[in-house]
């Protein structure tokens, strides 16, 4: 089984983040890059999957030169080889161009599976799984807190405010998972030393035939207006009690539309 | 020499934090002085399971047969999190077992099944936490035994001034393997004893210097944060000061085992007793910046407080070390 999974590398997110003034994009150096926490589910999940059905699981990232530190540590992890989709051409692409990006490479590199997390601390979309579907034109299933695969079946379960659904579909899909469907594991020494021989396939723009006029910040579809730095937590009130401590208490949430 | 650590080798350490802070090892700790083994037993499996047990134990017996380097590496993440146990024993034991020729219990230590324990006399004259460990391995002279409950052969337990360390006489056993390898087996198990437990200490200092900043930033008195104070402040920077220049030390000596160079002994005693000093100056600056808190047995601190005053002197006191330096300075042979 041919099976994708995408990881994306995003500032730590105990880090102060922050956008470049000059083109309004996320400024991706002055902070260390760590997965994207949710991704983490997403290869412990492939890596599972292969271990059952045997079968071979692919990286694939889409970002700057320094994502390779996180292909690095998902290799560790026990994936097989990486696709590492990095081109100037990208910088500033929206989830629409990403999707358009990445399903050209996924036709290129073929798949059984591809796996997701459910979205990305950074950018928060939480869309690309459905669009890489419908670009591709397989089934989409998304949230899932548990994956089976029987056969050319694949069946999850769906989380949602009422419990779950049951979704079942044939492959080839697309899958997004949530966290708390597995533990992912830590990287050992084996596979730490492991990782370092193991292939990652570089390619650009040209490489993977995606037309560069449909990607980056001029072609973008949503646009970055303006930003403000958020402001400073503002200092409590303390309120000292004289007898009268709960009534403040209640006129305090009566203001905020609490009660 | 170029000291810095290679992008795996962090990776490994960076991975061994992960797992050991989401593990709750304080509570771990707290359980071993409690007599509950079990979860410091869980807890070895799934360090195994990264490879931690394995790296002193051959590849044909299912270890990773890594370095003293990978060793230092681990090691200061595990003193880093305060991980109870014969941690630093059962890879000593491994060695001693490979090097005699006894290769009984290879596999299941490089897997984390069991935890051994070992004395080295006369540095290391008492086995630790024989009471979770089978094996429980004697040299004396040239001669190596295993001694174990069954045998009668072992005492009661010592208290440690670390609660969650207890110290057991061995004498007698059955002998396993005799002869100059089981000595030189020996020698070699206890530079890297040595090596390990000051690595513990270098983390163990590390994880001092980060409570004592952070009770620093949090702490206000006289209206501000106690860290602004310059007494405070100067405190810190001497233990950031201290650890920083036993680190080298440590590295240089892993190498030196590494390569089997003739002044290992002098090396590893140098960076036990460098450890040492930085890891007790970490302890009594924590203890002091944290106040009357830091004595208390609620505060996480107490653990490395402990565990730092206990590590000073296992495996070859300051004395025995530097005696061991000195020795090599004056071109007389470094014994163990």
């Amino acid at each position: 089984m041919n099976i994708v999974v995408c990881v994306k590398q995003v500032p730590d997110t105990w880090a102060e983040r922050k956008l470049r003034s000059e083109d309004k994009t996320l400024d991706r150096e002055s902070v260390d890059g760590v997965i994207n926490e949710l991704d983490e589910y997403a290869i412990e999940e492939s890596l599972r999957i292969k271990e059952a059905h045997d079968g071979e699981v692919t990286v694939l990232t889409m970002g700057p030169e320094k994502a390779a530190e996180s292909i690095r540590k998902a290799l560790s992890m026990g994936a097989d080889k990486a696709v590492h989709l990095v081109d100037d051409a990208l910088h500033g692409s929206d989830v629409l161009q990403t999707s358009y990006a990445m399903a050209q490479v996924l036709r290129k590199i073929g798949f059984d599976v591809v796996i997701l997390g459910s979205e990305s601390t950074d950018a928060r979309m939480g869309a690309l799984a459905a669009m890489l579907a419908e670009r591709l034109g397989v089934a989409q299933l998304s949230l899932a807190n548990k994956v089976e695969i029987d056969g050319g079946t694949i069946r999850t379960q769906r989380v949602a405010d009422y419990g779950f659904d049951r979704v079942e579909a044939s492959l080839p899909a697309v899958v997004s998972v949530v966290e708390k469907i597995n533990e992912p594991r830590y990287p050992s020494f084996k596979g730490i030393m492991a990782a370092k021989k193991k292939p990652v396939d570089k390619l650009g723009v040209a490489d993977a035939d995606i037309d560069a006029a449909k990607v980056g910040l001029t072609g973008a579809a949503t646009e970055v207006v303006d930003f403000v730095a958020a402001p400073p937590r503002e200092k409590g009130t303390i309120v000292k009690d004289e007898g009268d401590g709960g009534q403040k208490v209640a006129e305090f949430l009566a203001s905020k539309k609490f009660i | 020499m170029r000291f810095a650590l290679s992008a795996e080798r962090l990776a490994f350490a960076a991975s061994l934090h992960d797992l050991l802070a989401a593990a709750d090892t304080p509570a771990v700790a707290r359980g071993f002085a409690a007599g509950d083994y079990e979860p410091g037993r869980t807890l070895w499996k799934r360090l195994a399971e990264l490879g931690v047990a394995a790296l002193t134990v051959p590849e044909r017996w299912g270890g990773l047969d890594a370095g003293p380097v990978d060793v230092v590496v681990a090691f200061e993440e595990l003193g880093h999190h305060a991980v109870p146990g014969p941690v630093v024993e059962s890879a000593a034991a491994a060695i001693v077992l490979a090097e005699s020729g006894v290769t009984t219990w290879l596999t299941d230590l490089a897997r984390g099944e069991v935890m051994a324990s070992v004395a080295l006399p006369p540095h290391v004259p008492y086995a630790l936490d024989a009471s979770v460990a089978a094996p429980v391995l004697a040299v004396e002279h040239d001669a190596l035994s295993r001694v174990d409950a069954t045998g009668g052969a072992r005492s009661a337990a010592m208290s440690s001034v670390d609660p969650a360390r207890r110290l057991f006489t061995v004498t007698g056993g059955e002998v396993l393997a005799r002869g100059e390898e089981v000595r030189r087996a020996a020698a070699h198990a206890f530079e890297l004893g040595a090596l390990a437990t000051a690595a513990q200490m270098l983390g163990a200092g590390r994880a001092l210097l980060e409570m004592a900043t952070g009770h620093a930033k949090a702490r206000v008195q006289f209206g501000r944060p106690v860290g602004s104070f310059q007494a405070v402040k100067h405190r810190l920077a001497d233990v950031y000061v201290a650890l920083e220049l036993a680190r080298p030390l440590l590295f240089g000596a892993a190498i030196a085992v590494a390569d089997r160079s003739e002044a290992a002994a002098r090396d590893v005693s140098a960076a036990k007793v460098a450890c040492a000093e930085a890891a007790y100056r970490a302890a009594r600056a924590a203890l002091q910046v944290h106040g009357a808190v830091g004595y208390t047995r609620e505060c996480d601190l107490g653990l490395w407080l402990t565990k730092v005053r206990a590590l000073m002197s296992a495996w070859g006191t300051g004395t025995v070390h530097r005696a061991r330096v000195r020795a090599a300075l004056a071109g007389r042979e470094v014994r163990r």
